[in-house]
């Protein structure tokens, strides 16, 4: 009589950091008068090098990598290394090749003009 | 049965992948502090860290768009107290489609495990972000003691 003894093998593969970054949407105002939409974001933390600004397809998409660089023992802690990632529509508007951006004390503000033609203009009228 | 540690391992890859999917589902305004998400008393005061490095406390804080007039340090034995306030930047003439963030002013303060010297604290602010560096006062710091 033979015994047959199932033999599994285990997968012997190194650990990876189960954690990625926290992505993270940042919060937003945004206003608009008849000449650009203005948008500021909390970004604390996230230097120039960290930020990227992408306008695609009428999409503006913000990402923004914040590192604390911390050390020593936590002895309260609340915030910590995350990727703030928020997606936005663009109206079609907007003059995708006129968006200045600054980044002032983690504050990005962003500024989308408006194209010609989506400025408000006034109709003179002819009397006959 | 799981034995190995790469089963609990795995185990948790797949409790974050349910819950990066879970993340999907949800709205962005509900995914904006997931620190204090739940906690509606917490809006508004910057989120703080506080590390131990044996002779002084390193203190971060999130204060985005406080400029350095806007904030104020205070510390008194083991107390420290964080506070500012941030007027709201809208411009003239604009209409506002969405407002998000605070125009927070806020006092925080905190108890730290251990005396600090007031004349030894360092503040910087850089990218929205309050560093402090405090030394503990010269009883607190811990001591090498030789054995003889």
């Amino acid at each position: 009589m033979s015994e047959t003894t199932a033999v599994m093998k285990k997968e012997d593969t190194p650990l990876k950091p189960t954690l990625q970054l926290r992505s993270v949407a940042p919060e937003v105002d945004i206003l608009e008068n008849e000449d650009e939409i203005l948008l500021y974001a909390d970004l604390p933390g996230v230097t120039r090098e960290d930020l990227t600004i992408n306008i695609d397809n009428g999409k503006l998409t913000l990402t923004g990598i914040r590192k604390l660089k911390a050390e020593g023992a936590a002895v309260w802690e609340e915030l910590g290394d995350v990727e703030y990632h928020r997606v936005f529509s663009v109206p079609q508007s907007i003059d995708t090749a006129n968006i200045s951006a600054e980044l002032r004390d983690g504050v990005l503000r962003l500024h989308l003009a408006k194209s010609v033609g989506a400025k408000p203009k006034k109709i003179e009228i002819k009397t006959a | 049965m799981l034995t190995r540690l790469g089963d609990i391992d795995r185990m948790f890859r797949t409790i974050n992948l349910l819950r990066n999917s879970i993340d999907g589902f949800l709205p962005d305004f509900d995914r904006s502090s997931p620190w204090t998400a739940g906690w509606p008393g917490e809006a508004g005061t910057p989120k703080t860290n506080i590390y131990d490095l044996g002779g002084k406390f390193e203190v971060r804080a999130e204060v985005p768009g406080f400029s350095k007039e806007d904030l104020s340090v205070k510390v008194q034995g083991n107390y420290l107290e964080l506070s500012g306030s941030r007027t709201s930047e809208i411009p003239e003439g604009y209409s506002v489609h969405r407002i998000e963030r605070n125009t927070m002013s806020f006092t925080r303060s905190f108890t730290l495990p251990a005396e600090i010297d007031a004349d030894r604290v360092e503040a910087a602010l850089q990218n929205g972000i309050l560093r402090l560096s405090l030394a503990k006062s010269a009883a607190a710091v811990p001591r090498q003691i030789a054995i003889g």
